[in-house]
C-alpha cells in the first residue's frame, strides 16, 4: 500500500505543486489550509509524513507542532517544515519543538522530495545526491 | 551535438499550410515514404533536399533544420546546469526535443526564468529590511509564495516533458500567472523601500496615476486657483446652470443621462468644462516621469480634470469654512454643496492648502469583492494599494450597514488610534430589475482630531468600550486573539513581549 502525506499549507499553487510531486513518486497525498484541520486529519487518517507550512492559519506550525508532540499517537510521525528564507529563527524554534527536517522557500523540488524519501525510510535516489543542506 | 528534431517542424509545417504527405513528397520531388521517414527523424536530411522541402514549404531551411533552436535549447540547459542543485539536469536532447515540439513553451520557460530569477534577486536583497516592516512582510511573503510557486511548477515542466497537454497548459499558466504577479509585487515593494524602482514600467496605468496623486498630495494648487477663476467667471446665480451653458457656449453636447443622481449629473458637466477650460494646465501636469504611457495620462487626465471639477463645484475656502462649522458632518457639507457623498468626502481629502489645511484625512475605498481603489495614506495611517486591510475596519463594515455612515474609533497594535468614518454607495440607479454596483468608501484622521468632527461624538472619551482593535491586515499584525484572522500573521512576537501571538494564550 502506497505511504501517505499530509499536507498543512494554504497556499493553494504550492499545495498544487507539492501534490503532482509527491503523486508522481507514488505517494498517496491530503491536504488541508489549516492547523485545526491538520491535527484532525492526522488523528483520523495517520499520515506517514506531515508536511508542515510555519504559516497557516486558526493554529500556526509551531502550536500544531506542540500539540502533535504532546499527543501520544501522533509523537512519532515524522514531520518536515515549510520555513520561509531569511526566518532562521523560526527553523530553530521548529526543530526545536520536534520537526525532523525542514526545507525553506523556494524550495527545489528535488532537495524537497529528497528529504520527504528519507524521512520515509527510503534510500535517497540519484537524483538527490548532493542537495543542498540547510 | 544531438540530432535536430527536422522531421517535426516539416510535419507542422505541413499542416499548416494543409499539404498531405503525397502532395509535398510530390513538391520536393521525393517518395512519399521517404518523406514519411523524413517526417520521422529516421532519415537526416540537409543541402538541395532540404532547401527543396523548404521552398516547398514557403518557409526557409535554417528555420526547418532549427538553428534558431539550438541557441534556445542552450539556454534551456544553461538554465538546467545553474539549479543543478535541482538533480534534475536534462540533456541536449531532451532540450532540442522540447524546442523542437514546443518552441514557444520552450521561450516562454526561458522568459519566465529570467523573471523568476530577477524575482528572485530582489526578494534576497531586501530581505534584511523586509524583517520588521509590516506592509514589506506581506509583501514579501506574497514574493516567497510566487517564486516558490514558479520555481516549482518551472522544474516540474523541465523534468516532465510528457506531462498531458492539459497539465502542461494549467502548470505554465500558473506560472504565467504568478510570474506576472511577482512583477506587480516586486514593483511595489521597490516602490514602498523609496526607492524610485523602475520609471518605465510602474505598473497598471491605474497605480501610476496613484501614484502620481499621491506624490502631489492630493492637492493641485494651480488646479484650485484656475477653478476659482474660472468660477468667478461662470455668471449667474446658479453654478450648474452657468456651467451648462458655457458648455452651450463651446458648441459641447450636454447630455442628460437617465438614472444618474443630479449631483453626479452636476459633476459630469463640471468635468467636461475643466477637461475644455484647464485642458493646458491639467496637459502640463501630465508630462510626469510616473505616467509611463498614453492609457496612464489619459487617467491621469480625467483624474485631474475631476479634481478640477470638485473645485469648481466645492470650492476651497467656502467648503473648508463649512467643513469646519459643520464639524465634517460629509451627509450635511454634500447637501450644502448639492453633491454627493463620495465627491464630498474625497474633496475633503484634498484640503491641503498650506496655511488653510483641513483635517488631514486618509482615503480609501473597496467594491463588495474587496478590491481597492483610490488609496490615499497620511503619515502613521498607511493605506493598502492591493489585497486587502484589515478585515476589521469599517470600510468592511460598511457594506452590513447600507443606509448609513459608520464611524469606528481604530486601534491599531502600537497603540495609534484613529477615527474611521465609512459608508457604502450604490453607482447610479439602475433600470428596475438591473442591479447597481455597491461599493464603500472610508476617510480616516488621527484620532487627535476627533473633537472637531461629528463622527468623534460617539467615541468621546475614548475608553476601551468605544474602540476596535484592529491592524493593517492579517500578514503583518501581531494580535494572537483575533477573531477574524483570515492568516498567519508572519511577525516574530514583539521583543520583550512575553509569550508574544504565536503561543496560545501568549502575548
Amino acid at each position: 500500500m502506497a505511504q501517505t502525506v499530509l499536507i498543512a499549507e494554504d497556499e493553494s499553487f504550492i499545495v498544487e505543486s507539492l501534490t503532482f510531486l509527491l503523486t508522481h513518486a507514488g505517494y498517496q497525498v491530503a491536504a488541508v489550509d489549516d492547523g485545526a484541520a491538520a491535527l484532525e486529519q492526522m488523528a483520523r487518517a495517520r499520515p506517514d509524513l506531515f508536511i508542515l507550512d510555519i504559516m497557516i492559519p486558526t493554529m500556526n506550525g509551531f502550536d500544531v507542532l506542540r500539540k502533535m508532540r504532546a499527543t501520544p499517537e501522533l509523537a512519532g510521525l515524522p514531520v518536515l517544515a515549510l520555513t520561509a528564507k531569511g526566518q532562521e529563527e523560526d527553523r530553530r524554534r521548529m526543530l526545536d519543538l520536534g520537526a525532523d527536517d525542514f526545507v525553506t522557500k523556494p524550495f527545489s523540488n528535488a532537495d524537497l522530495m529528497a528529504r520527504v524519501a528519507r524521512l520515509l525510510g527510503h534510500p535517497p535516489t540519484d537524483s538527490a545526491v548532493g542537495t543542498s543542506g540547510p | 551535438m544531438a540530432r535536430l528534431p527536422i522531421g517535426q517542424r516539416i510535419v507542422a509545417r505541413r499542416r499548416e499550410m494543409a499539404l498531405t504527405q503525397k502532395h509535398l513528397a510530390r513538391l520536393a520531388g521525393i517518395s512519399a515514404s521517404y518523406l514519411n521517414l523524413i517526417e520521422h527523424d529516421k532519415r537526416q536530411i540537409g543541402g538541395a533536399l532540404l532547401r527543396r522541402i523548404a521552398t516547398a514549404l514557403e518557409s526557409d531551411s535554417s528555420h526547418l533544420s532549427g538553428s534558431d533552436d539550438a541557441r534556445l535549447a542552450g539556454e534551456l540547459l544553461d538554465i538546467t546546469r545553474q539549479s543543478a542543485a535541482s538533480g534534475s539536469e536534462i540533456d541536449e536532447a531532451g532540450a532540442l526535443d522540447l524546442v523542437g515540439r514546443q518552441p514557444q513553451w520552450a521561450q516562454a520557460f526561458v522568459r519566465l526564468h529570467r523573471a523568476w530569477r530577477e524575482a528572485r534577486e530582489t526578494s534576497v536583497a531586501l530581505s534584511d529590511r523586509v524583517s520588521q516592516d509590516p506592509a514589506l512582510v506581506e509583501l514579501s511573503h506574497a514574493l516567497l509564495t510566487g517564486v516558490t510557486a514558479v520555481r516549482s511548477f518551472a522544474e516540474i515542466l523541465e523534468q516532465h516533458p510528457d506531462l498531458p497537454e492539459h497539465e502542461r497548459n494549467r502548470f505554465c499558466g500558473i506560472i504565467a500567472s504568478q510570474s506576472a504577479n511577482l512583477g506587480s509585487t516586486a514593483r511595489e515593494m521597490i516602490a514602498l523601500l523609496g526607492g524610485s524602482g523602475d520609471a518605465a514600467h510602474t505598473g497598471s496605468p491605474a497605480e501610476e496615476v496613484d501614484d502620481f496623486i499621491i506624490f502631489h498630495g492630493n492637492h493641485f494648487a494651480d488646479l484650485e486657483l484656475a477653478a476659482d477663476r474660472l468660477r468667478q467667471d461662470l455668471t449667474g446665480s446658479d453654478l450648474a446652470g452657468a456651467i451648462h451653458q458655457r458648455l452651450r457656449e463651446h458648441a459641447m453636447p450636454v447630455p442628460l443621462e437617465e438614472g444618474l443622481p443630479r449631483a453626479t449629473q452636476r459633476f459630469r458637466l463640471a468635468r467636461r468644462l475643466a477637461e475644455r477650460e484647464l485642458a493646458e494646465l491639467i496637459d502640463e501636469h501630465l508630462v510626469d516621469e510616473r505616467l509611463t504611457s498614453p492609457e496612464a495620462r489619459a487617467l491621469a487626465r480625467r483624474a485631474l480634470a475631476s479634481y478640477a471639477a470638485g473645485a469648481l463645484l466645492l470650492p476651497y475656502s467656502p467648503f473648508r469654512e463649512s467643513a469646519e462649522s459643520l464639524r465634517y458632518d460629509i451627509e450635511r457639507l454634500a447637501l450644502r454643496f448639492e453633491a454627493s457623498f463620495e465627491q464630498t468626502a474625497h474633496r475633503l481629502v484634498t484640503l491641503r492648502r498650506p496655511g488653510a489645511e483641513g483635517i488631514p484625512f486618509a482615503y480609501l475605498r473597496s467594491d463588495g469583492a474587496g478590491n481597492l481603489s483610490k488609496p490615499f495614506s497620511i503619515p502613521g495611517l498607511r493605506m493598502p494599494r492591493f489585497g486587502s486591510a484589515c478585515p476589521l475596519w469599517a470600510l468592511y463594515g460598511a457594506f452590513a450597514s447600507p443606509e448609513r455612515t459608520i464611524t469606528q474609533l481604530a486601534e491599531f497594535p502600537d497603540g495609534e488610534r484613529y477615527l474611521f468614518v465609512a459608508r457604502r454607495l450604490l453607482k447610479g440607479t439602475p433600470e428596475h430589475g438591473g442591479i447597481a454596483p455597491a461599493y464603500a468608501v472610508m476617510l480616516g484622521c488621527d484620532a487627535v482630531y476627533m473633537e472637531r468632527t461629528v463622527y468623534g461624538d460617539a467615541h468621546a472619551g475614548g475608553g476601551r468600550s468605544s474602540t476596535t482593535p484592529v491592524g493593517f491586515g492579517c500578514r503583518s499584525c501581531v494580535r494572537p486573539a483575533c477573531p477574524q484572522r483570515a492568516h498567519a500573521s508572519l511577525l516574530a512576537p514583539a521583543r520583550g513581549a512575553g509569550a508574544g501571538h504565536r503561543s496560545p494564550g501568549g502575548g
